[in-house]
């Protein structure tokens, strides 16, 4: 208890003492409502007079209550009426309530509140004083009035008929203390009798708005009542003016008439005359002017002029008004103006400005000399930039900021002396966007479009594959070889081609074997005529199983398969043949490189469907063809006929280049790498072009030919003559059938002849002829020789992916036919 | 297919004809100044108005110039305005009163009543130059405007001469101006008189200075541009 008795008191003591320290400081004093006012019922403001502030600032709220509420609420707008006020907009007041209204001022000492002020808001209206109040005299049935008028307070809102405002009105002669106080009612003007002539009078109005309080009076407004009848007041001329330095004219204005019709005269006189004249032409300048045409126009002559008003009790003159008409020239503004964009090629864009003289002004004689001046800002600008631009009718701008809006005018004025016409009337230009930017955008767009074109063009190539490719990139048909149906390889049905080609009953028998004796290498891209029922919508799906198919594919079946093979095929087998067809094959992949691996693809599987169709065996197949060892043997044919996209595929002249591989076996080396050299440079330099390459290779066998492995006979072989692309593609093969059977014939053991289609790569085309002649003669001969060759061929596969140079010479030994070998077609890539 | 080759066709066209565009300049050729060879290389009638034109506007300007600053010093609130109707010392002079009058004059009249106009104020300018330094506290724009002014009125008399010449191709009458009295205005006792002396000569000065002014223009549109300026 204690402790807490002596904290309190410790507590009261602090206060006391905080209470002592802080005597200059303390809560502010109280406010006071001043006035409550509203000036046409609708809002009403309240003002407050702060009291003292304690020393410290203070804020000061004002809270009011409603008579129908219990809430409180505060002010809504202090700002509007000033500082220490209040203001009630129109939300905020209610005629039919009073308000009870305090103010409270705080500051960190405390607060403290006003006496609270009740306000009905009918009662404290008292709205402004009227304004323009105007008087005159009239005379009516010879009798003086005086006629007031005056308009509300602008502040007022009239138009609302709620607002009925009553005027009061008082006047007094000037000399005199008392008003006499006029009761005018609604009205706006009044009309005041009786009074007394000669006296000055003042004269003010006050208004009221229902029961609310009076206005102030109005300003105070004096008249002279004029004494009975008087002559009229001096008139002033107001200037004078001539529009083309050939006429002019004066204008005056008159004075009070005096209560009677006035008559008004112009006179004048020229320097050095005595004579005066009256104004030649009232009428033409309308009223109250004189207009004096060029007659009565002289230049470096003074005229002196001057008005007479005259009534019935007397007249009055003006000021005189001195005029040299050289120097109140002030034309009319300049006409025409036409604003134009030049946009010269090479050149920034410029605003060329032309106008035209005002039509009065004659400038053609020289009598008057006209200099103009324009003005011109942006259209949100603020300021006009002027330009003086002398006597030429023309300006040329050229420093205008592109993207805006501008206004243009244009004044004249003569050369040296008068005064600036008016403005022309304004107009407008829009200055374009930079136009480098538009030259930007117009590349843009190029870019954009060449670029979606490219894309557009990928586009359809990847969708559409092999067709787009054949479209750019014509196909070369394949060599035709007299005899044989396409058809049937098409269709696949492989009894019939092989009927077709002489080759009866599957499996082959010794009959096929010997059919083998050349091979036939034609390279062409395009295979697309002879496979037009293949789709190729899948390319990638396609190139993908590719690979696999060549190994499965070995046994594109064809009647040549082990029977033809030739104990020989082995050793022909060496590795320079490997070599060999890598390079070939290079060549190829280089080839096919632009075109696209999918090409390749689809034709090589084109290929490998048509052979699985015909129902070979895979096993053997390949054996027989990879034996590539007899390269110097044969002519290796590259043709490469570049054709350009546009060109349609049916037109293609391909004419195939042939080449003679005289050279013995080493040579052969060599050889193919020309070959390869060739192509590429020919790919080089048809790069833009699509290149539509054939090559065919024509291996032959030669009598001379020193290979170890090779058979010492020579074969009959087979040139590429020609091969047409027009719609039939064909190869048309050259049969040296006379010198190679005769030497054939020579050698034992190889009787037959076979012409072989050995490899159609890319796009190729095998066609194989039979040569029916020889065909019977060695078909029993060859079955010994089919294993070991096909051993040999699996090996080769091994090594190489894909052979191109297929021939071997077994078969050409074996063979005494023609034939057609499959194995070529295998693909070109692994 | 060759449509499209055909639009990169076009397209490369365009491209080349714009750069092309782009590249050529507008030549710019040079005209000699005496295309006769040196015998009629004189100036011609055109270029001595135009001469003409810019001195005798040159001058008004001058005039106009120093009678503005004169009567803005000098001349406040003494209303000579008034008095300035008495006229000047060149009105005993006939010259052409409005544009129908100077359309109807012969072109070697009005050219006479310029060479009259301006032998006129030949010695008048000669005392103005040199009394309006006596003028009280006369500011500098006057004192040198008044030289300058009587220099370019010889110089246009001069060249008004050669005019005539070559339009009469005969002799010029010297007789014809008009003789000023006003000297010893100019150096009367009274400054309002003497004032008001100097703010007539101003005054008249810039009329006639207007007049030549405007008669040479006239002149020169209806000799040179055939009244189509």
């Amino acid at each position: 208890m204690k402790q807490k008795l002596t904290s309190s008191v410790q507590i009261i003591l602090l206060l006391a003492l905080i209470a002592v320290g802080l005597t200059d400081e303390s809560y502010p004093g109280k406010p006071k409502i001043i006035r409550c006012r509203s000036l046409e019922k609708e809002t009403f403001s309240c003002w407050w007079k702060p009291g003292s502030d304690g020393g410290l600032p203070t804020n000061y709220t004002l809270f009011y209550i409603k008579d129908s509420e219990e809430k409180i609420y505060e002010c809504p707008d202090y700002g509007t009426s000033g500082p220490n006020s209040c203001y009630f907009d129109k939300n905020h007041t209610n005629p039919w309530t009073t308000y009870n209204i305090t103010v409270m001022a705080t500051n960190e000492m405390g607060s403290n509140t006003s006496d609270p002020q009740y306000v009905d808001v009918t009662s404290i209206v008292q709205p402004d004083a009227p304004v323009n109040l105007s008087l005159e005299t009239k005379t009516s049935a010879s009798t003086m009035y005086l006629w007031a008028k005056w308009s509300p307070s602008p502040l007022a809102d009239v138009s609302t008929n709620s607002h009925a405002y009553h005027y009061e009105l008082r006047l007094k002669p000037e000399e005199k203390e008392e008003w006499e106080t006029i009761s005018v009612g609604v009205q706006t003007q009044y009309k005041v009798a009786g009074l007394q002539a000669g006296v000055k009078y003042i004269v003010q109005v006050r208004c009221i708005l229902d029961l609310g309080e009076w206005s102030e009076w109005s300003s105070e407004r004096y008249i002279q009542i004029p004494n009975g009848e008087s002559p009229p007041e001096k008139p002033t001329i107001i200037k004078c003016r001539s529009p083309e330095k050939e006429t002019f004219t004066c204008w005056w204005k008159p004075g009070a008439d005096g209560g009677h019709p006035t008559n008004y005269t112009l006179l004048y006189s020229k320097e050095g005359e005595e004579q005066v004249y009256e104004c030649p032409d009232y009428r033409t300048a309308g009223p109250n002017s004189c207009y004096f045409d060029k007659k009565h126009t002289s230049f470096w002559t003074i005229y002196n002029i001057t008005v007479r008003a005259t009534n019935e009790m007397g007249s009055n003159v003006s000021d005189p008004h001195y005029v040299d008409v050289t120097y109140i020239v002030q034309p009319d503004p300049p006409v025409n103006v036409t604003l134009e964009l030049k946009n010269p090629i090479n050149r920034k864009p410029y605003l060329v400005l032309t106008w035209s003289p005002p039509p009065l002004a004659d400038v053609r004689s020289g009598w008057l000399t006209l200099e103009y001046e324009l003005q011109l800002k942006p259209e949100e600008g603020e300021e006009w930039e002027t330009i003086f631009v002398g006597q030429q009718t023309q300006y040329k701008m050229f420093s205008l900021n592109p993207g805006k809006k501008y206004i243009v005018q244009i004044h004249c004025k003569p050369d040296h002396h008068g005064s600036w016409s008016e403005w022309s009337s304004e107009k407008y230009i829009q200055i374009p966007t930079d136009f480098r930017v538009k030259d930007m955008v117009v590349w843009i767009i190029v870019g954009v479009l060449s670029s979606l074109i490219c894309l557009i063009m990928s586009w359809t190539m990847v969708l559409k594959g092999y067709r787009m490719i054949a479209f750019i990139l014509p196909p070369v048909p394949g060599p035709k070889i007299k005899g044989i149906d396409t058809h049937l390889l098409e269709r696949g049905k492989s009894e019939e081609l092989l009927s077709a080609l002489g080759c009866h009953g599957f499996p082959p028998t010794s009959d096929c074997e010997e059919l083998l004796i050349e091979y036939l290498e034609v390279e062409d891209s395009e295979d697309q005529q002879l496979m037009p029922s293949h789709d190729s919508g899948h390319p990638s799906k396609n190139a993908k199983l590719i690979p696999k198919e060549t190994d499965s594919d070995s046994g594109r079946g064809s009647c040549d398969s082990p029977s033809l093979l030739s104990e020989k095929c082995r050793e022909s087998r060496a590795l320079p043949s490997a070599l060999e067809t890598q390079e070939v094959r290079d060549i190829q992949e280089n080839k096919g490189g632009k075109r696209s691996w999918q090409t390749q693809c689809i034709a090589s599987e084109q290929k490998i469907l048509l052979f699985n169709n015909e129902n070979t065996k895979s096993s053997t197949w390949p054996t027989a063809q990879l034996p590539t060892n007899q390269p110097p043997m044969f002519a290796y044919h590259s043709t490469v006929d570049a054709h350009k996209i546009t060109l349609s595929t049916t037109n293609v002249n391909i004419t195939p280049v042939l080449v003679g591989n005289e050279e013995k076996h080493q040579s052969q080396y060599p050889m193919t790498e020309t070959v390869h050299d060739n192509m590429v440079k020919q790919r080089q330099m048809e790069n833009l072009h699509s290149t539509d390459q054939t090559t065919a290779q024509v291996r032959q066998s030669r009598p001379d030919d020193k290979s170890p492995f090779l058979n010492p006979e020579l074969m009959d072989y087979v040139e590429v003559h020609k091969v047409r692309h027009n719609e039939e593609p064909a190869v048309l093969l050259k049969h040296k059938e006379n010198n190679g059977k005769t030497e054939k014939y020579t050698v034992p053991g190889t009787s037959k002849e076979y012409t072989k289609v050995s490899t159609v790569v890319d796009h190729n085309i095998l066609v194989l002829m039979p040569d029916s002649r020889i065909q019977h003669a060695s078909m029993s001969q060859e079955p010994p020789m089919e294993t070991s060759q096909n051993l040999q061929q699996g090996q080769a596969e091994k090594n190489m992916s894909y052979s191109l140079t297929v021939p071997s010479e077994c078969k050409r030994e074996t063979s005494g036919s023609e034939y057609m070998d499959p194995s070529s077609f295998l693909p070109s890539f692994k | 297919m060759s449509n499209k080759g055909a639009l990169l066709k076009d397209l490369l066209l365009v491209v080349l004809l714009v750069s092309s565009m782009l590249l050529t300049k507008e030549g710019v050729t040079s005209l000699p100044i005496c295309l006769n060879g040196s015998d009629s290389c004189q100036v011609s009638l055109g270029e001595l108005f135009d001469r003409a034109v810019n001195l005798s506007h040159y001058i008004h300007f001058l005039s106009s110039e120093i009678f503005n600053e004169f009567d803005e010093r000098y001349a406040q609130g003494r209303s000579f305005i008034t008095k300035a109707v008495n006229g000047c010392h060149t009105s005993s002079l006939t010259t052409p009163e409005d544009k129908e009058q100077a359309q109807q004059i012969h072109h070697e009249d009005l050219l006479k009543v310029v060479l009259g106009v301006l032998r006129s104020w030949n010695d008048p300018l000669i005392h103005l130059a040199s009394e309006v330094q006596r003028i009280k506290e006369a500011p500098d724009t006057i004192l040198w405007k008044a030289v300058e002014i009587e220099e370019q009125n010889k110089r246009l008399l001069e060249g008004m001469e050669k005019i005539v010449e070559r339009i009469h191709s005969g002799e010029i009458g010297n007789e014809v101006y008009s003789q000023w009295e006003g000297l010893p205005s100019l150096q009367l006792a009274d400054e309002d008189s003497r004032l008001f002396a100097f703010y007539n000569l101003l005054h008249c000065l810039r009329r006639d200075s207007h007049k030549i002014d405007n008669y040479l223009k006239l002149l020169k549109c209806r000799l040179i541009h055939d009244s189509n300026c």
